[in-house]
């Protein structure tokens, strides 16, 4: 996972453990301690992370303060939202295992593979035919 | 004229009869890696005809002949003669025209499309980098979130992406064949070949070959991941992951179609793996490569006859099958 969004990755990090605002400063103070990084680097991820909308910043005194936007949950749900919505031009974006059906076509899959697993008699994967059942069920602790 | 006819004739014919014999084959469900690449020449062969049927409107009016040799003169008259196209400038023009449009077409449907999704993969591959945490014994990154899901992300930052309701949900040898399957489209590069298909479905939304072809390659190569899973996992493991998948679990995230593919792919993968026999796979290798030959063989046909002209100084092309 080097490369690519690491630094961003350390700073948002950061910043949601921190749980309150902070200067470029004090992230470049803390992330010098793990590793070799020049402050006009930080600066610069926190400038474009703030123009990407996942930081706010707020002027005091003389330096900005920087906080997240939104929390890592919400974060987290719009990405997914936007990968599952296929919001994204999922053809050619990203592949997905398999679509994502209606309670309705999900029962006649699993019923499928019930009626398979029972057929085969001891094909030894009780466990297999019963998950797709136990997830049919709306976990109401989830939503 | 008549060569650009016999073209545009292939073209049609081949567009319109032959989705209806492909969509659904079942032999396609036993080959689906072959049958992926019949559906890929058979795009090919329609656009080249295409293709070649402008040119060939063009080619008899190509100044040639204006300041070649006499004998040249005799071997440009027969050439015009094969090709029987009226050497009127609008002719060749539009012919030309039909070429150049369907180049820049594809060309620019190409271009915006890979521009488009090679920025939507980085975008998507910084989220994951900030949000989702490497798993490296897993070969992938988890994301938390309480929607069961799997996918990949191809291209330059390729990864497999899991939810942690995901991981709860799939038992370990579920969890096995999901990234089985996911590492066999990343290897396999299916991305391009949807990329490909979904260019021509841009370029040509009007024609149906193309919309029906993506839509089939990108049902093939589930099948083709599925059955390169099931080389080191078995087929139930494949067919209870989709099941636990594609039901999902949490709410709030819209439901896409396709719900037929994938009770499809588990009823496929409860039967025994049925493999096409080697005498049909070669078969159908056989036609794809007919099916990319004939529109050339079409459009060259008069110049091939042209070899065995007598005066004709141009034995370029040696006579076929010696």
């Amino acid at each position: 996972m080097r490369g690519l969004g690491a630094l961003e990755a350390a700073v948002m990090d950061l910043l949601w453990s921190a749980g309150e605002p902070r200067t470029v400063r004090a992230v470049f103070e803390e992330l010098q301690q793990r590793r070799r990084i020049a402050y006009t680097t930080v600066m610069t991820v926190m400038d474009n992370l703030h123009r990407k909308g996942w930081l706010r910043r707020e002027l005091v005194g003389r330096a900005y303060l920087y906080e997240p936007v939104r929390s890592q949950e919400e974060h987290n749900a719009e990405l997914m939202g936007e990968a599952l919505a296929d919001s994204l031009d999922p053809a050619t974006t990203l592949i997905h295992f398999v679509e994502r059906m209606s309670p309705e076509e999900a029962r006649l899959l699993s019923d499928a593979l019930a009626r398979a697993t029972h057929g085969a008699g001891t094909q030894g994967s009780r466990n297999d035919a019963n998950r797709p059942g136990q997830r049919q069920l709306p976990s109401d602790g989830q939503t | 004229m008549i060569v650009a006819a016999v073209l545009v004739t292939y073209a049609v014919v081949l567009a319109v009869v032959t989705p209806r014999l492909l969509r659904g084959a079942a032999w396609a469900e036993r080959a689906p890696r072959l049958a992926v690449c019949l559906w890929q020449a058979l795009s090919l062969s329609v656009l080249a005809a295409a293709g070649l049927a402008g040119l060939a409107l063009a080619v008899p009016s190509v100044p040639l002949s204006t300041d070649l040799a006499e004998m040249l003169q005799a071997c440009v008259v027969s050439l015009r003669d094969s090709y029987a196209t009226p050497s009127s400038a609008s002719v060749a023009g539009s012919g030309l025209a039909v070429v150049a449009a369907l180049l820049i077409r594809v060309a620019f449907c190409a271009t915006a499309g890979l521009i488009r999704s090679a920025r939507a993969r980085r975008e998507h591959a910084l989220k994951l980098a900030i949000l989702a945490r490497p798993a490296p014994t897993l070969g992938a990154v988890v994301l938390a979130h309480e929607t069961a899901a799997a996918y990949c992300l191809p291209g330059r930052n390729q990864r497999i992406v899991l939810t942690t309701a995901a991981l709860d949900a799939l038992g370990e040898r579920e969890l096995a064949a999901v990234l089985a399957h996911e590492r066999a489209h990343l290897v396999g590069r299916h991305h391009l070949a949807l990329a490909g298909a979904d260019v021509l479905v841009r370029a040509f939304p009007a024609a149906p070959l193309f919309t029906v072809a993506r839509r089939e390659i990108g049902r093939l190569l589930e099948l083709a991941a599925d059955d390169a899973a099931s080389r080191r996992h078995t087929r139930l493991s494949i067919a209870t992951a989709l099941a636990v998948l594609a039901a999902g679990g949490g709410e709030g995230v819209g439901l896409a179609a396709g719900g037929p593919t994938a009770l499809g792919r588990v009823h496929r993968l409860l039967a025994p793996a049925n493999p096409l026999g080697l005498v049909r796979t070669m078969a159908g290798g056989t036609l794809a490569v007919v099916l990319l030959l004939v529109p050339i063989a079409i459009a060259a046909g008069p110049l091939l006859g042209l070899g065995h002209t007598l005066y004709c100084p141009l034995p370029a092309v040696p006579p076929p099958a010696s």
